[in-house]
């Protein structure tokens, strides 16, 4: 650990910190440009300059690229550094347009900051400058080329961090140019990014463009419900509209960067047809007489005639209290998720994180080998495939068992395996790669259970398997999504048994939702939106209450649904969200966004975090003032501002003591049938990081997953998967205009050999009859998926529901 | 599209290589030697030859000198842009030369014969100053030796000899 001198204040670092570092551990904020902690040090800028006074090499050095060793004497402001700086800035503003006036990146710039703080302020160079055309690169990030000091930030990031290949550095010397062959979307769907790293007004976000300084936002910590991952962000809200999101520093979960779904996915938050008025039989009132309406009705039937429906996108206050009101009603519900199967899935996952096997997303950077089952990280978790791909530059080896052709940004080993097969692969390698020595008790019964190695043994299996034999920290990342919960039990077991073999082993589920966490822990054994409908249909139920749910986007059966929806007495529609069941409602109370309200939300490790209220709710002045000046009415309520937390209307329904204010949290969580909760700090003092939940006990089934048998005959039908996708899947953020270009096509993924037995061919549209519908698809045909099964985008814009889960093969058609 | 036989040599020439992009100049050369120039489209096929994406194939090729993303002349010179030729008389042998062309530099001639771009030393500073004609290198210039290279290569224009080549080391000569 050497211990340095920084401006006469001395401090001991570990060993390998860059002295740039160590300043900034006394709070001695050096210059940077090309520097960035997540993107390490490359010298390229020279505006990190200090002294040296004592040490192995004196003089003027670069303290981004120097090692803080024992004994060394650094100063930041020596004459000769400072100076040095001060002729840095010059050059890098000799082309630079100073058009900070009409510069998004004004007021937050770190080229403003250096060239004020270098003491720069008299241009003396009187030749002409340097000028870039600009290029277009989609909706989501503005080029301005003139404004680049060649930090290289943004090039490094795109391809290095990310492995996105289409931005680099183009030409040579002072013409070096940052941008694409040609103008055109960026593809990464991390691209945002670059308008938080470039340090100058190069990238800036191009959604929010010219609606304000930093100064002018309320700026909120907050996290992120675009997926169950919880990434840190910071969100900017101005005339009471969610403008701009940027990452939040999280060194347990998404690191420095956020992907584009979550950058851009708040849109609904503020869009001008967001429900904001109570309305019973489709006619606005107040939300008092709407509730007292609801609430009149409800009373009029026994409680199991009503049922209650939420989702995970609802806070864990609102999914608590919609718990608690059903509980002490005597109401049927909540069914937080769609079906059983998603039901048992999470709660499998949540029974199974135990303490010691539970990593964070920032720890997978950290594993050296990583086993991803059942999942498509790009598609199901943005930021994992980023995580992953750090331990891939680290060495880490990746195998990937999955039916659909998973694209990742690095290079991985892929066994493309059926869903039924996933188990017994699974089992396989991991019994493979430990020898039966060192294991006794359950462990050792698990290990004798698992399948041993196939007579065709896989080259790419006996690979992943040597790597995974030679690994220590080997971490296994298992979805929920089109898995049996089965494998969701042998993923805890198979990472137990790594344990067992001295490994220290890691386990990271993908959860569906954002607080599919919470969900799972509140949500009745027994309770799921397809029992209600049928329920419904059945005659036994006669009214529905939907909190934060919209069945036309979550539940599988249109059909069912439509049939309870036609039949259903009473509908009583809770949200944010302008939905087909919202518009069908008896009666709609409007709800607040998490925005709004704040909320704790639980990711997919357990852990919960408190994302903060980030303004006080009302509709925006853009919409009010109809893009003019506001109205001149004078009042003292906030137009617009009627929504309420859905926790607070379900307290009203319920006739509850409603929680005075938010973060009461006994209120919310005191009665919890989950003891957890009951623990969980005030939001006030939320840890940054988030309280990780974990199970109290071991869980009962360790080492007893047991492998469903396979069954490898040919069938005559096709396994549908609906899988998710980046965009155009999640809820939230499908209400955001910005990211519609980057949808995919909706095209059914075929693997060639079932294509050729089809008679189908790359690009054929093929018609699929289910039911009574018939669903059109252009076909892709794949070499790097499972046969027997065909991958459809579980996009909002397709009628998914309509697919089932399996298809004739004589059901497909040419069209 | 690259004819066959171009294609399957340098499909060939890459599949001997551990690491395609190793080939990246010599297939770019190539693929420029048969279009002339790398346009978009050539740059798309080069890079795909290659397993490149067009950007990182662009990333190479707008960094050299010798890689041409617009249109060139039959005849590139390249005139020596560094501190030797400086130093003996570089500014008047591209007055020079953009005079006798009435073209700037960056600029191709009218009859598509000549295209005039600036290179870093090329070495010859012990004849300085120099350019290059299609990477053949010219020393110790004057005037009337630049009349002289200009006038024997319209000849060799108007005669139909075949286009030189800008490939390979060898044409690289005194
Ligand atoms: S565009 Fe921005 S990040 Fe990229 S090199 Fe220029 S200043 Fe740096
Ligand atoms: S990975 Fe998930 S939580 Fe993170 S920013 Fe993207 S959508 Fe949000
Ligand atoms: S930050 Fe050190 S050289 Fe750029
Ligand atoms: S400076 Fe012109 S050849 Fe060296």
């Amino acid at each position: 650990m050497p211990k340095l001198t920084i401006d006469d204040r001395e401090i001991e670092v570990a060993g390998g910190t860059k002295v740039i570092e160590a300043a900034a551990r006394l709070g001695i904020m050096i210059p940077r440009f090309c520097y960035h902690p997540a993107l390490g040090s490359v010298g390229a800028c020279r505006v990190c300059a200090v002294k040296v006074l004592e040490g192995p090499v004196k003089g003027v050095q670069m303290s981004c690229m120097l090692d803080a060793a024992d004994g060394m004497q650094v100063s930041t402001t020596d004459r000769e550094a400072v100076e040095f700086r001060r002729y840095v800035i010059e050059w890098l503003m000799m082309n630079h347009p100073h058009d900070c006036p009409v510069c998004d990146e004004g007021g937050h710039c770190l080229l403003q900051d250096m060239t004020v703080s270098g003491g720069h302020g008299i241009r003396r160079f009187p030749g002409k400058k340097r000028t870039y055309p600009d290029q277009d690169l989609g909706p989501l990030v503005q080029h301005e080329m003139n404004r680049c000091i060649h930090c290289y930030r943004c090039t490094r990031f795109y391809q290095q961090f990310c492995g996105y290949r289409d931005l680099g550095a183009l030409s040579i010397g002072n013409r070096t140019y940052f941008g694409r062959v040609a103008s055109g979307r960026l593809e990464s769907p991390f691209s945002g990014n670059l308008s938080d790293i470039c340090p100058t007004g190069v990238f800036t976000d191009k959604p929010s463009r010219y609606f304000g300084r930093r100064w002018d936002y309320q700026r909120t910590p907050t996290i992120c419900i675009n997926c169950s991952l919880g990434c840190h962000a910071v969100t900017s809200v101005r005339y009471r509209q969610v403008a701009r999101q940027e990452a939040r520093m999280s060194a347990a979960v998404n690191g420095w960067f956020l992907c584009d779904r979550g950058r851009y996915g708040f849109f609904y938050a503020s869009l001008p047809g967001r429900p904001r008025q109570a309305a019973v039989k489709g006619e606005t009132t107040t939300m008092d007489e709407a509730i007292a309406h609801a609430r009149s009705r409800l009373e009029t039937l026994p409680p199991d005639a009503i049922a209650v429906n939420g989702s995970a996108r609802s806070s864990l206050e609102v999914l608590a209290m919609t718990e608690r009101a059903a509980r002490l009603k005597g109401w049927r519900g909540p069914a937080f998720f769609a079906d059983a199967g998603a039901a048992h899935n999470v709660k499998t996952a949540i029974a199974r994180l135990e303490e010691g096997l539970a990593v964070s997303l920032g720890e997978i950077g950290q594993a050296d080998f990583i086993l991803v089952v059942g999942a498509d990280p790009i598609n199901e978790a943005p930021m994992l495939a980023l995580a992953l791909r750090q331990a891939v530059q680290k060495g880490a080896g990746i195998l990937v068992l999955d039916p659909r052709p998973v694209c990742l940004p690095f290079g991985f080993m892929h066994v493309p395996t059926a869903p039924e097969a996933l188990g017994a692969v699974l089992g396989r390698l991991v019994k493979k790669s430990i020898g039966p020595a060192g294991l006794d008790g359950p462990a050792a019964r698990f290990y004798a259970s698992l399948p041993d190695e196939p007579a065709t043994g896989q080259e790419v299996l006996a690979r992943a398997a040597g790597l995974l034999a030679a690994s220590r920290r080997p971490v296994i990342v298992c979805g929920t999504g089109i898995v049996a919960s089965a494998l969701v039990g042998l993923a805890a077991d198979a990472a137990l048994l790594l344990t067992a073999a001295q490994k220290k082993a890691g386990l990271f589920y993908i959860l569906p939702e954002a607080n599919s966490f919470a969900s799972g822990l509140l949500a009745p054994p027994e309770s799921t939106t397809d029992r209600i409908l049928k329920a419904v249909v059945d005659g036994d139920v006669k009214a529905l209450v939907f909190v934060e749910n919209d069945p036309f986007a979550t539940s599988p059966d249109r059909e069912l649904l439509e049939r309870a929806l036609a039949k259903v007495e009473l509908l009583v529609v809770l949200d944010y969200l302008d939905t087909p069941v919202s518009r069908r409602a008896h009666v709609f109370l409007p709800t607040q966004t998490l925005y709004e309200s704040g909320g704790i939300f639980i990711n997919q490790e357990g852990r919960a975090q408190y994302s903060a209220a980030a303004f006080a709710g009302g509709a925006p002045i853009l919409e009010t003032g109809g893009s003019d000046h506001p109205p001149r009415v004078y009042g003292t309520g906030l137009p617009g501002a009627d929504p309420q937390p859905a926790g607070q209307i379900m307290a009203q329904l319920a006739g509850e003591p409603m929680a005075s204010e938010i973060g009461a949290r006994p209120e919310y969580f005191g009665g919890s049938t989950v003891s957890e909760l009951a623990e969980l700090p005030d939001v006030e003092a939320f840890p940054e990081e988030g309280q990780r939940l974990s199970p109290k006990n071991l869980p009962a089934d360790r080492f007893k997953s047991v492998l469903p048998p396979s069954s490898a005959a040919e069938s005559d039908e096709l396994e549908i998967i609906l899988t998710e996708r980046t965009f155009g899947s999640e809820d939230l953020s499908s209400y955001s205009a910005c990211l519609e270009t980057r949808e995919d096509e909706p095209l059914a993924g075929l693997h060639r050999r079932d294509a050729e037995s089809l008679g189908i061919r790359e690009g054929d549209g093929i018609a699929i009859r289910t039911g009574n519908t018939t669903l059109e698809f252009a076909v892709r045909v794949y070499d790097n998926m499972a046969s027997g099964v065909m991958v459809v985008p579980r996009l909002q814009r397709l009628p998914w529901q309509g697919l089932g889960k399996r298809v004739r093969r004589q059901d497909i058609r040419k069209a | 599209m690259l004819p066959k036989e171009i294609k399957d040599r340098l499909e060939a020439e890459i599949r001997h290589v551990e690491h395609p992009r190793e080939l990246a100049v010599d297939v770019m050369f190539a693929v420029q030697e048969h279009y002339g120039y790398l346009s978009d489209a050539a740059l798309a096929e080069a890079a795909a030859l290659l397993g490149m994406t067009p950007l990182e194939l662009d990333e190479l090729a707008t960094f050299y000198t010798f890689t041409f993303r617009e249109p060139v002349g039959k005849y590139v010179i390249h005139v020596c842009d560094s501190v030797v030729c400086w130093m003996n008389g570089y500014a008047s042998v591209r007055d020079y030369l953009c005079r006798r062309l009435s073209i700037g530099m960056g600029e191709t001639t009218a009859d598509g014969l000549f295209t005039l771009l600036p290179v870093c030393c090329i070495g010859y500073c012990d004849r300085s100053p120099a350019m290059l004609v299609n990477r053949r290198v010219h020393g110790e210039l004057t005037p009337e030796k630049i009349d002289g290279i200009l006038a024997k290569l319209r000849r060799e224009a108007e005669s139909g000899a075949e286009r030189p080549k800008v490939q390979g080391v060898d044409a690289i000569t005194g």
